[in-house]
């Protein structure tokens, strides 16, 4: 698909008194696609979405909204994302329509054009029989279903969606995976931040990678699988490792087992030892995550 | 800065009267039940062991004083401990700043919001006064709304310094001790501020509160009308108004974006 840069970031940095948190990133988002924003806790995803939201002032280098600068955001602009937080923000004293309402009114909307978009948001997330409950009624899921509704009451062009399935159970999450595939299909951009790889692969187009305020890669999920973890991974329990020299297999020692990354698995189970023991799977997102990042926890 | 537009004021301002219809018994326990209980208890109680005050009956003296408090409380309350649940506790200011209302915007939603509500209960304050007997006057109460208004308008400003400023709940005992409580006492509305010593005198003329009592009281009691310091009065409380307003934006600003 032919498309122009949504958001674009050039040598884009962001401090907070001495400390860098952002260290001069370039990334551009592509209009129609869904764009990952990945990395561990800490890593300055959160404030690289508070910068594009216009939330957050950008110390240096240039941050691009719909070719605007992010920090001085016309109204216009602004109307044209919708952000789902990561954080539950729903107005706790008024019901899900009205929830839904308040917000169309935030964006200037008409009466008329409230209701007609509300009633179809209620449907899309399938709450609407929840459409008179108190938003404290509602389950996690169901909030973060109206939270996405909410975002998109403005008629977005892009959404913003920082961690929308954390903590929602196996079905809710695959809802939400499949509105927001119907998102893209309807042309919008999606931004997305998630600890979830299996999300990240499923849902998105492009993805960078960051961590300590710098991005460590980005490209499709395939892409990235291909270029850090190969094809296959095999996870063979110490002692009984491959036979050849460390150098001959991509390898990462995880303490109990050693990680081995490979094209061609015939030709590695060849170079394991009768009584190897081993768990051998495709390499996935999750693989390529670590190993960029790291396995050391973090802290925030 | 971009230039308000009313639009999104009023969009600020529709929510809140939204959430005040489906609260409306706690609400007008609040702001309308709690002044008229006061009304009560020094109109009548103390109004018999007070001839005159001022020249005027005390009931008459205290409606005026009352109507003023009923609005700074009303109006105190909503941009203090009102607002800051809203912006710390439920995070529904977050949840704005993501939609094309800015700051600015939705601070004055919340101060219009704040002051109609204000307006309310000194209008029922005003009723209730005038039912008992306490407002001599005929069509002149009415004009004291518009001087209500304004002043509740600085209230609601000089509230929203206070949650800019509060890291949490108990911040707002400082509000209502050392802000809120003095207007009850020192700003003419039980008795006339000339009693105090003339440093009291100064320190009460500070508060907005004082100019706001001594602009209606000659309204409500038909006392004689000094045109000049009823602007005199009004000028303060908006060039007051500004500079809160001024304050809680900078503070809420540097606080809401990084």
């Amino acid at each position: 698909m032919e498309s122009t840069a949504v958001i674009t970031a050039t040598h884009l940095v962001k401090r907070y008194g001495k400390l860098e948190v952002v260290k001069g990133i370039n990334f551009s988002v592509p209009a129609g696609q869904c764009f990952g924003l990945l990395g561990p806790n800490g890593a300055g995803k959160s404030t690289t979405m508070r910068m594009i939201m216009g939330l957050s002032e950008v110390t240096g280098g240039e941050l691009k909204v719909f070719g605007e600068p992010a920090s001085d955001m016309r109204r216009e602009i602004k109307a044209k994302i919708g952000l789902v937080p990561q954080e539950s923000n729903l107005d706790p004293d008024i019901s899900v329509l009205e929830n839904l309402v308040a917000f169309g009114r935030y964006f200037a909307l008409s009466k008329s054009a409230i209701d007609q978009r509300s009633n179809k948001l209620l449907e899309f997330m399938q709450l609407n029989d929840k459409k008179f409950a108190p938003v404290n009624a509602l389950s996690g899921g169901m909030k973060r279903r109206l939270t996405i509704a909410r975002a998109l009451i403005g008629d977005p062009e892009m959404v913003i969606l920082d961690e929308p399935t954390t903590g929602l159970d196996p079905q809710a999450r695959v809802l939400i995976w499949k509105q927001l595939t119907e998102l893209k299909k309807e042309g919008r951009t999606l931004l997305l931040t998630t600890h979830y790889m299996d999300e990240a692969q499923r849902l998105c187009d492009q993805i960078v990678v960051i961590d300590n305020g710098i991005i460590l890669d980005q490209g499709t999920p395939e892409e990235l699988i291909a270029r850090h973890v190969k094809g296959y991974v095999f996870e063979v329990q110490k002692p009984n490792l491959a036979i050849s020299p460390e150098n001959r297999w991509d390898q990462e020692d995880i303490g109990d087992s050693v990680l081995y990354f490979v094209d061609d698995t015939a030709e590695f189970i060849t170079d394991l030892p009768e009584d190897a023991i081993y768990l051998h799977r495709p390499a996935n997102l999750e693989d390529v995550f670590l190993r960029l990042t790291g396995r050391i926890l973090r802290e925030n | 800065m971009k230039m308000p537009e009313s639009v999104y004021v009023m969009a600020v301002y529709d929510r809140q009267y939204r959430v005040f219809r489906k609260l409306l018994g706690s609400s007008l326990v609040a702001n309308v039940a709690n002044p008229i209980l006061f009304l009560f208890a020094f109109g009548f109680g103390m109004g018999s062991f007070i001839d005159t005050m001022s020249g005027m009956s005390y009931l008459t003296f205290v409606v005026a004083g009352m109507i003023g408090y009923s609005a700074a409380f009303a109006a105190s309350f909503e941009t203090s401990i009102g607002a800051f649940t809203r912006y710390f506790l439920q995070k529904n200011w977050d949840a704005i700043l993501s939609t094309p209302v800015t700051l600015a915007e939705l601070m004055m939603g919340e101060i219009l919001w704040a002051s109609v509500k204000a307006l309310f209960s000194a209008i029922c304050v005003l009723i209730v006064g005038w039912l008992w007997g306490g407002v001599p006057t005929s069509f002149e109460p009415l004009l004291t709304l518009p001087i209500v208004f304004l002043g509740s308008i600085c209230f609601a400003c000089a509230g929203l310094i206070a949650t800019a400023y509060a890291k949490g709940y108990e911040f707002f005992s400082y509000f209502f001790t050392f802000w809120v409580t003095p207007m009850f006492i020192f700003c003419g509305v039980f008795f006339d501020i000339d009693r105090f010593p003339d440093f009291i005198q100064y320190f009460a003329w500070l508060f907005p509160m004082t100019h706001l009592v001594a602009a209606i009281r000659p309204l409500t009691a038909g006392t004689e009308l000094d045109i000049a310091a009823i602007f005199l009065h009004t000028g303060y409380i908006t060039v007051f108004s500004a500079a809160a307003f001024w304050i809680a934006h900078r503070k809420l600003r540097q606080r809401l974006y990084d």
